[in-house]
């Protein structure tokens, strides 16, 4: 062993190693951060719906922010998995061999619009278009359910931030599920087709059944790209700190809270509380993307192909 | 793809080269302007804000100093201050006694004096409505849900005001508007003082959250039927309307130069932390607007750049407070009194 | 067909027209639903670009904004512009090699369980949400001492990182075994023809990850609220002062009730978003390129 390999492998290695290192230190950093609300509140808080800044009252909890930002990721991805799939089968097994190139860039352009611009689509756009039409159609034809309630009054609402989370996640799920579905050997489309099934005979019985465990991990981390997602939500869902049941009235998320409050605390316990709410949201992106992860190298594994690209 | 190859990269490599040269030269050319050779930081208030824009390009001029202010919210400022990550804070909410001893020696000082406007959108509807201190405390907590309630009608007799929903727009940042507003909603309220209370930032019940006065504006000025709260520079500046609230002498007075001297000579002795308060001023200040506010500059007493430091505020207290920075934007200069303890204060930052 | 778990579709062969009329409608309904993703990308470019038009002009590159005027004195966001230039520069500067090293040290020197673990972790690093690396920036450089654009292109840089590690590491898996054995067998030290054999044959890729990287950052505002968000109006170079950036700087007009910022909102926008597509084709264009070769 030369001394230029040793140096190389001690700087490379160095490097891995801070890499490997960062994770954990941003989780060490945010314990570290929210000792004060930790100790304070312990567990209780992530489940705990209260948010009083008063002096003298301060009580602090998670509660409605993990709700919003369940709900929101939850519908967000329930609205846009059916559309990405929808696109993903349409570029495998639809689209005319010239249009499946540009559609393919098209839908992978729409991930790199940056959330900020998403955001302002959403408040001067996209918002004042829910309230006016949409909401109201809504609550017309589905007033029954207490998730269309009465429409909202200014664009800003829980239903606002959906959409606006569903079209961000929508480009990752399907451009995963896309490959996914490549990756389906041709001898097994092929051998249904001839035995006389349609083409969504086969897609329901081939391709999907094959790409379930890959299509899955696609959805978790759809899921967990929906859930950190912080500015465009901030932008539109209207910072209000209860929970309601209907879709159409304010509500905050755990990241949107942090971004709209987290310069400005004005105590150390609300300082700490609210990294405690990124505390939470780290756990949860962490526990998504891990699972994600493990997915996608069973589904590998089985299916006999080497680690290739993904997003 | 590989039929567009070279022109594509033609075309980007050119668009990208252009980009980049007319940034560097346009940017070159702004940046000549006034090479200053000392910056001072300073975040905060959003109420402020207005008037301290103001003053960037005359205090460049007369000192050479870069002034830089971000409107993150006066707990923001706060916040900033005791991290030392900027070199002055603002705040609209006086510092409490825990907030002096994280700062750990950090002098609170008057520098300007103004208003929060009630701003509201309604379209076909006259500027100025009236409106009482009860009333817009059950407007606030969600009790009053329409325009045409009885006790807004009562108030505003001859005045037709159609049945659109209430949106009220709050503050989602902690804000010294938010604490001036508290303030005047637990003075008038009994339900409000006990069930909310005073505060940078408080538990709303019902409202769309926006971020700084800006945001607020934005949103009222982008809903019909909303109502919000900010300084009334942002009204003047949005073209938004307000109301003319009733004093505590049953006069219905407005956030201008007359309501706001006339509530600011309720307190015309700073307490021994150099704030003041002059909200809801007791009725023989018939002329005053009942929600009026000294604003606060949060400075460190040692600081390596106390020289600048002094130059500006002094500026601040004094030329700063002339009309031709405050009247537009509805800020009254400092009263006699409070700009004697001011300066007074100012004097002690050393380095 | 059991090898893989399935059992095949079931049908039932005579229902013929019944069978088709469903096809029909699913075909119909992905047609739909590529109709729908083009759809929502057309509508929002189109918002963007026919709102920003009023406002794009060359003042907004070379005039700095006035907060709160009064006047209509042209202004424009000459500082942000100059800010993200500078941060994302930083930033990739700081990525980049540390990507590269780490790359290396994975596929030339780690034994494949320390590969495999060490991938994960970086994987799940490229899955942290921006704004929690804004706050752990925040905590861990921020307090105490003020914001600057170092920092923040810190920030972006840990948001780099995965991306230039995980491409570098794939196109270097791509480099031939055999270049690498030919070196060695003539002697070359290890380093030596990791440096220059391999790296070189690699750049192609590694260009293009980072450009795709910094497509990713130059759009990311959460990380930068909270370490260069305190900025002056003026534009300014100097990385240790806290910046305006272009994200930064949309959000914060985003919000206001002003039309006029609105408009330089939607141009600043436009501009961000010519800027990452530019990006995206050109490193789509340099792989198109590579495997044709």
């Amino acid at each position: 062993m030369r001394f230029g390999d040793v140096l190389l492998q001690l700087v490379a290695g160095a490097a891995a190693l801070g890499a490997t290192v960062l994770v954990g230190l941003i989780v060490w950093k945010l314990v570290d951060g929210s000792r004060l609300a930790l100790s304070k509140y312990g567990l209780g808080f992530v489940t705990h719906v209260a948010w009083n800044p008063v002096a003298g009252h301060e009580v602090y909890g998670a509660g409605s922010f993990l709700f919003g930002t369940i709900v929101t990721s939850f519908f967000a991805l329930l609205i846009a998995t059916p559309v990405a799939i929808g696109i993903a089968l349409f570029l495998t097994e639809l689209a005319p061999r010239t249009i499946r190139a540009p559609v393919t860039a098209l839908v992978e352009t729409l991930a790199a619009v940056p959330s900020v611009l998403v955001g302002l689509w959403g408040i001067l756009v996209l918002g004042p278009v829910l309230r006016a039409d949409v909401e109201p159609w809504l609550h017309s034809a589905l007033g029954w359910i207490p998730l269309f309630g009465p429409p909202s009054s200014s664009g800003a609402s829980v239903f606002t931030a959906i959409v606006v989370l569903a079209i961000m996640i929508l480009p990752i799920v399907s451009s995963i599920s896309r490959e996914l579905f490549l990756g389906v050997p041709p001898e097994l489309k092929e051998g249904a087709l001839a035995l006389g099934t349609t083409r969504w005979e086969m897609v329901r019985g081939v391709v999907l059944p094959y790409s379930r465990g890959g299509v899955a991990a696609a959805l978790i981390l759809g899921l967990g790209r929906a859930m950190g997602e912080a500015i465009a939500v901030t932008q539109v869902i209207g910072g209000g700190v209860f929970i309601h049941w209907n879709l159409f009235s304010t509500g905050d998320t755990l990241g949107s809270k942090i971004a709209s409050s987290y310069q400005g605390a004005s105590t150390q316990l609300q300082a700490a509380s609210l990294i405690y709410l990124g505390l939470v949201l780290l756990v949860l992106s962490l526990v998504a993307n891990i699972a994600a992860q493990v997915i996608v190298r069973r589904v590998a594994r089985k299916h006999g192909v080497t680690r290739g690209g993904h997003a | 793809m590989p039929r567009f190859g070279t022109s594509i990269r033609i075309a980007s490599a050119v668009a990208a080269a252009a980009a980049l040269a007319v940034v560097v030269a346009g940017t070159a050319g702004a940046s000549t302007q006034k090479r200053s050779n000392a910056t001072i930081t300073g975040a905060g208030s959003t109420f402020v804000a207005p008037l301290v824009s103001q003053w960037i390009s005359p205090v460049a001029g007369a000192y050479g100093i870069e002034l830089q202010y971000s409107a993150i919210g006066s707990g923001g400022g706060v916040a900033a201050i005791t991290a030392r990550t900027v070199d002055f804070g603002a705040s609209d909410a006086p510092l409490t006694p825990d907030q002096f001893s994280a700062c750990k020696g950090c002098e609170q000082i008057p520098w300007a004096l103004g208003a929060t406007a009630i701003m509201y959108n309604l379209p076909g509807v006259k500027n100025l409505l009236h409106m009482d201190g009860p009333t817009l405390a059950k407007i606030f907590m969600g009790q009053i849900v329409k325009w045409n309630d009885p006790a807004i009608v009562k108030l505003n007799k001859g005045v037709s005001l159609p049945s659109t929903a209430i949106t009220i727009a709050h503050r989602s940042d902690n804000s010294g508007t938010t604490y001036n507003l508290t303030d005047y909603l637990s003075s008038v309220s009994p339900a409000w003082s006990s069930q909310l209370g005073r505060g940078v930032a408080v538990n709303w019940p019902a409202g769309v959250g926006a971020k700084g006065s800006s945001g607020v504006a934005g949103v009222v000025s982008s809903t019909a039927g909303a109502i919000g709260y900010a300084d009334v520079a942002y009204s003047v500046q949005s073209h938004l309307k307000y109301f003319a609230l009733e004093n505590r002498s049953g006069k219905f007075t407005t956030p201008g130069s007359r309501g706001i001297l006339s509530a600011a000579s309720s307190d015309q002795k700073p307490a021994a932390d150099n704030s003041l308060s002059i909200v809801n001023p007791p009725k023989k200040y018939d002329n005053a607007y009942p929600i009026s506010t000294f604003t606060y500059v949060i400075v460190p007493l040692q600081s390596s750049k106390a020289s600048d430091l002094k130059h500006f505020l002094f500026w601040a207290v004094t030329k700063g407070q002339t009309g031709q920075y405050t009247a537009k934007l509805r800020f009254v200069p400092l009263p006699k009194s409070v700009l004697v303890v001011a300066e007074k204060a100012i004097a002690k930052i050393h380095s | 067909m059991s090898a893989h778990g399935l059992s095949g579709p079931r049908v039932r062969l005579d229902r013929l027209p019944r069978r088709r009329r469903v096809n029909t409608t699913m075909e119909a309904l992905a047609w739909l639903a590529a109709a729908i993703g083009v759809g929502i990308l057309g509508v929002m470019v189109w918002s963007i670009a026919s709102k920003g038009w009023s406002a794009l002009n060359l003042d907004l590159l070379t005039k700095p904004p006035i907060p709160f005027s009064l006047t209509n004195a042209p202004q424009g966001l000459s500082n942000a512009f100059a800010g993200t230039l500078v941060i994302v520069a930083l930033a990739t500067a700081m990525a980049l090699p540390v990507g590269i090293l780490v790359a290396v040290y994975l596929n030339e020197f780690a034994p494949p369980s320390i590969r495999s673990s060490v991938g994960l972790v970086i994987d799940v690093l490229a899955g942290v949400p921006a704004i929690v690396v804004g706050i752990f920036v925040f905590v861990l450089l921020v307090v105490g001492s003020g914001q600057s654009a170092i920092k923040g292109a810190f920030a972006l840089a840990i948001l780099m990182l995965p991306f230039v590690a995980r491409t570098t590491m794939e196109v270097l898996a791509l480099v031939p075994n055999s270049l690498r054995e030919a070196s060695l067998g003539l002697g070359v030290a290890h380093w030596r023809t990791t440096l220059s054999i391999v790296l070189p044959r690699a750049a192609g890729g590694i260009v293009t990850g980072t450009v795709l990287a910094v497509a990713r950052v130059a759009g990311e505002t959460a990380p930068l609220l909270f370490t260069s968000s305190i900025a002056g109006t003026q534009t300014s170079w100097n990385p240790t002062h806290a910046l305006q950036t272009i994200p930064v700087a949309i959000f914060e007009l985003s919000e206001s009730p002003d039309p006029k910022d609105h408009a330089r909102a939607w141009a600043a926008g436009f501009i961000l978003l010519l800027f990452i597509l530019l990006a995206s084709l050109t490193a789509r264009w340099l792989s198109a390129r590579r495997t044709r070769i």
